[in-house]
């Protein structure tokens, strides 16, 4: 590596992903479709991650969309295949949010209480979903209140029960096998990622290269994919 | 509305992923740069190459505005060497994945967290002796839009068969690992068949999982009385994933 790398290095956006991308009058729509791509995969994962990118992303496809239709305006048979072109990555990017936000609810559906439950896991959901959540309990708990539970006694009542030591409230199994990739890390020399993994006869601290892909409990991935150094496959 | 679909992505969505991979293309016809939502594409002049996403590529070839060179991993003497690679040299485990392009620097910089599609791996100048990480979808792509681009491409799609045969062998044979739960490795695979093997995979290592989990609770109790919580030498994943 030498000097103009370096300078490079410098002159590039610090955090791909970070909110400010809009002030330096680069273009970072490659950076925001790698993130979008990156939350996509990680959002078919068992548990929700948490919330914010598709806003921004959304903006990029409503300005694109309003260009497309002004040069609709001049109908030129030269722009039209340029816009055929513009149209496929829209649609592209249309896909990618729309598998988000209906993995999303599909988690949301299956574990409405799990996720209303705490403060934490309520700020990984957005405020359309929230009140999404909330209003699909109320359904639910009305159907269940109108057709069996009226009828039982008081104490029984309880959607969220904790009685015996085992909750009611079923949340995803964080146990799941996963299929993860190493990002590589900043920490100490090597480009791997340490993770401790738990098996049935032992557990061992595993260093992960970069590239590398591993099958592993979700439960003891979580923490490097939320910072970062590994992501789903 | 909710996404029926069981938690990883589907071989359809690992072909859609793969068609975000850059290949080079070489233009027959002028076009204008465009101002896309993942940043502007180079403008295209023949005959000067250019980096593009698979997905505009094969739109350019369709309407005959281009031809795509195929990546120098997919020609018919990198395909032998690395099939030959699969079957002599490491027989358990896959080929190697191709080295990443950029190094890790003291500066945390763009590049250090980027991961296929987005690296460079099917580019006429990427490395021509390792198989990408969506080497089987883009191959299967390439051959059935551009067949015509490829030299061989009969030749191209009995290799592409043969390492597909020799790496399922091997996919199955890594369930074996999972057995005593923990971290491993598939160090190399590629994203059609982590998208095939997922839900067998995770079947059985939950299946084994729930099986031991009295097992497991029970060592940890006792290693707990010991007083020692760390791992114990005889732990199999030790030596798994260490280059």
């Amino acid at each position: 590596m030498d000097i103009s790398d370096i300078l490079q290095d410098l002159n590039r956006d610090r955090d791909p992903f970070a909110d400010d991308d809009y002030d330096d009058g680069r273009p970072s729509g490659q950076t925001d479709l790698q993130a979008l791509t990156r939350a996509w995969i990680n959002e078919r994962a068992p548990q929700n991650s948490s919330h914010d990118l598709i806003e921004r992303a959304t903006n990029r496809i409503k300005a694109q969309i309003e260009k497309v239709e002004e040069m609709t305006g001049d109908m030129d048979p030269k722009t039209n295949f340029s816009l055929i072109i513009i149209q496929t990555e829209v649609e592209r990017w249309k896909f990618i949010i729309r598998s988000i936000l209906r993995a999303r609810i599909a988690k949301i559906d299956k574990h409405t209480l799990y996720y209303l439950s705490t403060p934490e896991l309520q700020t990984r959901l957005s405020e359309t979903e929230i009140a999404y959540a909330t209003r699909h309990q109320q359904l639910l708990h009305g159907h269940y209140l109108g057709s069996f539970l009226g009828s039982f006694p008081q104490q029984l009542q309880n959607l969220n029960d904790t009685a015996g030591g085992i909750s009611m409230i079923g949340g995803p199994d964080e146990e799941g096998g996963v299929f993860v990739r190493s990002l590589g890390s900043h920490e100490i020399g090597g480009e791997g990622v340490v993770v401790r993994g738990r098996g049935r006869d032992g557990d061992g601290e595993v260093e992960v290269a970069r590239g590398e892909v591993v099958v592993a409990r979700w439960a003891d991935v979580k923490e490097v994919v939320e910072k970062g150094e590994m992501e789903l496959v | 509305m909710a996404l029926p679909l069981p938690p990883g992505l589907t071989p359809t969505e690992v072909a859609f992923l793969c068609e975000m991979e850059m290949v080079t293309v070489v233009p027959r016809q002028k076009l204008e740069s465009l101002n896309l939502l993942a940043g502007a594409t180079q403008a295209l002049r023949p005959p000067h190459r250019v980096p593009l996403p698979l997905w505009l590529a094969l739109l350019l070839k369709r309407q005959r505005r281009a031809n795509i060179l195929p990546p120098p991993w997919l020609l018919p003497a990198s395909l032998d060497k690395i099939l030959k690679h699969e079957t002599e040299i490491s027989t358990e485990t896959f080929s190697p994945p191709p080295p990443h392009p950029y190094a890790v620097s003291i500066l945390p910089s763009a590049t250090d967290h980027i991961s296929p599609p987005f690296l460079p791996s099917s580019t006429a100048d990427s490395p021509p002796d390792y198989l990408p990480y969506h080497w089987l979808e883009l191959g299967e792509i390439l051959l059935d839009a551009c067949s015509d681009d490829i030299p061989d491409p009969d030749r191209v799609r009995t290799l592409l068969r043969d390492l597909r045969e020799v790496r399922m062998a091997k996919m199955r044979a890594s369930t074996k690992d999972l057995e005593g739960g923990g971290i491993s490795s598939l160090r190399g695979v590629g994203a059609m068949e982590v998208a095939e093997g997922r839900e067998f995979m995770v079947g059985v290592m939950d299946g084994l999982r729930q099986l031991g989990a009295s097992r497991e609770a029970a060592r940890r109790e006792r290693e707990e009385d010991e007083g020692g919580g760390a791992g114990q030498g005889d732990s199999e994943d030790e030596d798994m994933g260490l280059e």
